[in-house]
């Protein structure tokens, strides 16, 4: 178990520079100055030419890409063109606001799709398991901005009981305040998630019902909830472990447009002004953390795969 | 059964008490979305997005400038409503006979935010800073309006303690309003040594407000200065949020978390204003949206052909039914609010038959087809995609097709600035004017001498003619002599048609009735020091 995990945490490497070279590429074949963008037209040529060179933009692509992997290499992420701050300042703050979405959508998504999954495959056919999968057709097919702004019109401005845009309310920094001002934003950004894992529960667990040893287990006269939890749910999980691992991914990108709706101040907000202001230091340390997250996440979903199934050893 | 029922129920519960150990302990915090802080006063305002840099001298842009402005002060200011020069930081100012040495006679007994003095050293640091290479602390930041501001700065000398001379290369009437942009505020010379490129994280100034918190993303905490010359503010706190969307922004002031708002959405505004708990203000912007022909190339190089485009415009359905009046009909290409304007000029209303009787004139009575460059969105744009398909469709009409390609804002600038021999030949752009002078917008935008890269003039336009009388206008000190030269320039600028200007920004923002006193500024910046709260 401990040289897999190993192994796959070298595998971190090429996913790094490969999706550092890749976003690397696009943000400099796409046209469009840093430095004529972050001091405006009214910039002469020679206070353009010093922001240029300061940063490095005056150099060929291969060397400006080295040079910048070097620094990361010694803990040095740059500094932001736009904002002149150190960009691992400016992302440490950003992963906390963007980990704690995340976190919340995914368990929020977890909790509430694996019940609404079991409950509907134990009453197939009920009015609760058609209810519940119209709901997540609907809650898939949504795009996650409109429901943003669907739910900040319904509960800000109709019903103004939830706050709709930002970590904080002014002036306040308490855990409560936070938590209040997380409601929205998480359960935008897990709607889609909870609708796939509602779906995805459900098959599977109306795959392992219909099996022999679950009969067998009814036979011998176990409690149903017995039956439902430790013998069907356990076998049931192993496929949604796998999407939920992969909702991840979903997550990490809806955060962005969620962010962007509420102005949740994460990594996705901080990327898309760092992508509009052609910042480049910012977007490819920004990629640097998604792309961990990443792939950390997909390691730990596999890890979990030999907990819910002791038959799978690495 | 009923086990299996009780089962499943407690499952669902389970579910539930994760969604509501998420929302954790948010109802009993309900009460708090307010932003005040018993005892105190604070105006929370909702900005479009975080300002880039706290750096007065390195404002670009217009969240920066609105964040940073309650900070600083200079040697003259703009009087409240309009851009007519006050004193300042400066008491007095004489200006020597042949225009190329300011006198200023700097206030007494004025201190930094920091507790160190202002005197003719912070005047003369503040300005060597931004245009001296060999300054020590000029790398302390990208000051991209320096040449702007001081291009024509020839030395700052310090006479004594509390006065400074400065010393022009050449008589530039327009000088003395540079002095009041926020590249020319004064900065404490200590904290930028203390912080060096850090300054723009811990600004220090002499105005009226000073800084307490920047979290990033999050807000910036802004407090009242005990000691500011003038007296001290009314209300004890000013906090600026970005909130992106402008609906969610909307939102938060009818939820009251938001005592100040920018940009509300154009279909709301009739709302909102009919609302007694809300203010609207309204005030015609130093803006002005246009396209720019380009006049090197054909069809547009004949006046004809310019003078037809203005005709077959519908402006007034643009800025009624697609700006929803948030802005006014363009009538030239200088705003009303900037002096030098005048109405006195040849008139362009909508009238297609016009258009296709000069476009005949021309030698174009079957039209013809060109390409237009319009960008997805931008500092001062507005609408730039649906007001480029309703300039399509009026130009349709009269027989010129225009083949519209977008571009997103960075990369437009990139390409509009970029090599001439690409320009197409039509595009747009808009223009906030600096500091108030008519020759921030003719001079810049149309005199031949001020073809990219060294000015704005991006249509490569050239009239001898009005380029003649902007120098003049340039050079000479007297107020009314200039302003007799801008209407002569301005005249000849809209009979030859350089552009099709369509219209002038409105500026608008909705605010809580609470908040009494607060009066728009045309350079866009927010005046909290003379703003109460009025309690309930």
């Amino acid at each position: 178990m401990a040289s897999y995990i190993l192994r796959r945490l070298l595998a971190l490497i090429p996913v790094w520079l490969g999706a550092t070279i890749l976003v690397f590429l696009i943000m400099h074949l796409a046209p469009g100055d840093p430095a004529l963008i972050m001091l405006g037209p009214k910039a002469t040529a020679e206070s353009l030419a010093r922001l240029r060179h300061e940063m490095g933009l005056d150099q060929p692509l291969p060397v400006q890409y080295i040079r910048w992997l070097g620094k990361v290499l010694h803990g040095d992420l740059g500094r932001s063109i736009q904002l002149k701050r150190d960009v691992a300042e400016l992302l440490r703050t950003r992963i906390v606001a963007t980990g704690l979405l995340t976190l919340a959508a995914g368990l929020l998504a977890t909790g509430a799709g694996v019940a609404m999954g079991i409950v509907a495959a134990v009453r197939q056919y009920s009015l609760w398991d058609r209810g519940t999968m119209v709901l997540a057709l609907v809650g898939y097919a949504i795009p996650v901005f409109f429901l943003g702004l669907v739910l900040q019109i319904g509960f800000g401005y109709r019903w103004p009981i939830l706050p709709v845009s930002g970590m904080n309310s002014p002036g306040q920094s308490g855990w409560g305040d936070l938590l209040w001002h997380l409601i929205l934003p998480a359960l935008t950004l897990a709607t889609g998630a909870i609708a796939l894992i509602a779906r995805m529960t459900r098959s599977s667990m109306l795959e392992v019902i219909r099996q022999d040893y679950i009969r067998t287990a009814r036979a011998k006269g176990l409690k149903e909830r017995t039956v439902v939890y430790k013998h069907a749910l356990r076998n049931a999980l192993i496929p949604v472990i796998t999407v939920v691992g992969l909702q991840v991914g979903y997550l990490l990108g809806g955060a962005v447009l969620v962010e962007m709706v509420f102005s949740w101040p994460g990594i996705g907000l901080l990327m898309v002004n760092a992508i509009l202001a052609r910042d480049f230091p910012v977007v490819q340390g920004a990629v640097l953390v998604v792309a961990t997250a990443y792939v950390l996440t997909n390691l730990l979903v596999d890890v979990l795969y030999s907990l819910a199934d002791p038959r799978i050893r690495y | 059964m009923t086990k299996k029922k009780r089962g499943l129920a407690s499952l669902a519960m389970g579910a539930l008490a994760t969604a509501l150990i998420l929302s954790g302990c948010g109802a009993a915090s309900s009460g708090q979305t307010q932003g005040q802080v018993p005892g105190m006063k604070t105006i929370v305002v909702g900005l479009q997005a975080e300002p880039v840099t706290l750096d007065p001298h390195q404002v670009t842009d217009y969240n920066t400038s609105r964040t940073v402005d309650p900070m600083f002060e200079r040697l003259v200011e703009f009087k409240d409503e309009s851009t007519e020069l006050e004193p300042g930081l400066a008491e007095s100012w004489d200006i020597s006979p042949d225009g190329l040495v300011y006198t200023f006679h700097l206030r007494q007994g004025v201190k930094f935010h920091d507790g160190t003095d202002f005197n003719a050293e912070a005047v003369k640091f503040s300005i060597d800073r931004q245009i001296d290479a060999n300054h020590p602390y000029h790398d302390t930041g990208d000051f991209a309006y320096a040449e702007f501001t001081f291009g024509y700065v020839k030395e700052v000398r310090v006479v004594d303690p509390y006065t400074v001379e400065i010393e022009l290369k050449e008589p530039y009437a327009p000088f003395l309003s540079n002095l009041a942009m926020h590249s020319a505020s004064i900065v404490s010379p200590a904290a930028v040594q203390k912080y060096g490129r850090q300054f723009s994280q811990h600004p220090v100034g002499t105005g009226p407000f000073r800084f307490a918190d920047w979290k990033s993303g999050v807000e910036v905490v802004l407090e009242k200065n005990p000691d500011w010359w003038k007296g001290q503010a009314k209300i004890d706190r000013l906090v600026f949020r970005p909130v992106i969307e402008d609906q969610a922004r909307l939102t938060e002031l009818e939820s009251g978390s938001l005592d100040f708002i920018v940009n509300i959405p154009p279909d709301e505004l009739a709302r909102i204003g009919a609302s007694s708990s809300y203010t609207v203000l309204r005030q015609p912007g130093m803006h002005v949206w246009y396209l720019i022909f380009n006049a090197q190339k054909p069809p547009f190089d004949k006046k004809e052909v310019r003078q037809a485009v203005n005709y077959a415009i519908n402006k007034e359905a643009i800025v009624h039914d697609l700006l929803q009046d948030t802005g006014v009909v363009a009538k030239g290409p200088l705003p009303p609010v900037v002096w030098g304007s005048t109405d006195d000029v040849k008139p362009y209303p909508y009238d297609p038959q016009k258009a296709k009787e000069l476009l005949a004139q021309a030698g174009y009575s079957d039209g013809f087809e060109v390409t237009f460059w319009v960008p997805e969105s931008g500092s001062g744009m507005q609408q730039p995609k649906a007001m480029a398909a309703a300039i399509q469709s009026d130009l349709r009409k009269v027989g010129i097709q225009l083949n519209i390609q977008t571009f997103e804002w960075g990369t437009y600038l990139d390409k509009v600035l970029g090599n001439p021999a690409d320009l197409p030949e039509v595009f747009e752009m808009s223009w906030m004017g600096d500091n108030g002078d008519p020759d921030n917008f003719l001079y810049i935008l149309l005199s031949g001498d001020q073809w990219p890269p060294a000015g704005f003039n991006m249509g490569y336009y050239k009239n001898d003619q009005v380029d003649e009388l902007l120098r003049q206008a340039q050079r000479l000190s007297d107020r009314g002599q200039r302003e007799a030269l801008y209407q002569q320039a301005l005249k000849l600028l809209v009979e030859d048609a350089p552009w099709a200007w369509i219209d002038h920004e409105t500026q608008i923002v909705a605010m809580k009735s609470s908040i009494k006193g607060f009066k728009l500024h045309p350079t866009g910046v927010f005046r909290f020091q003379n703003v109460d709260l009025q309690t309930p």
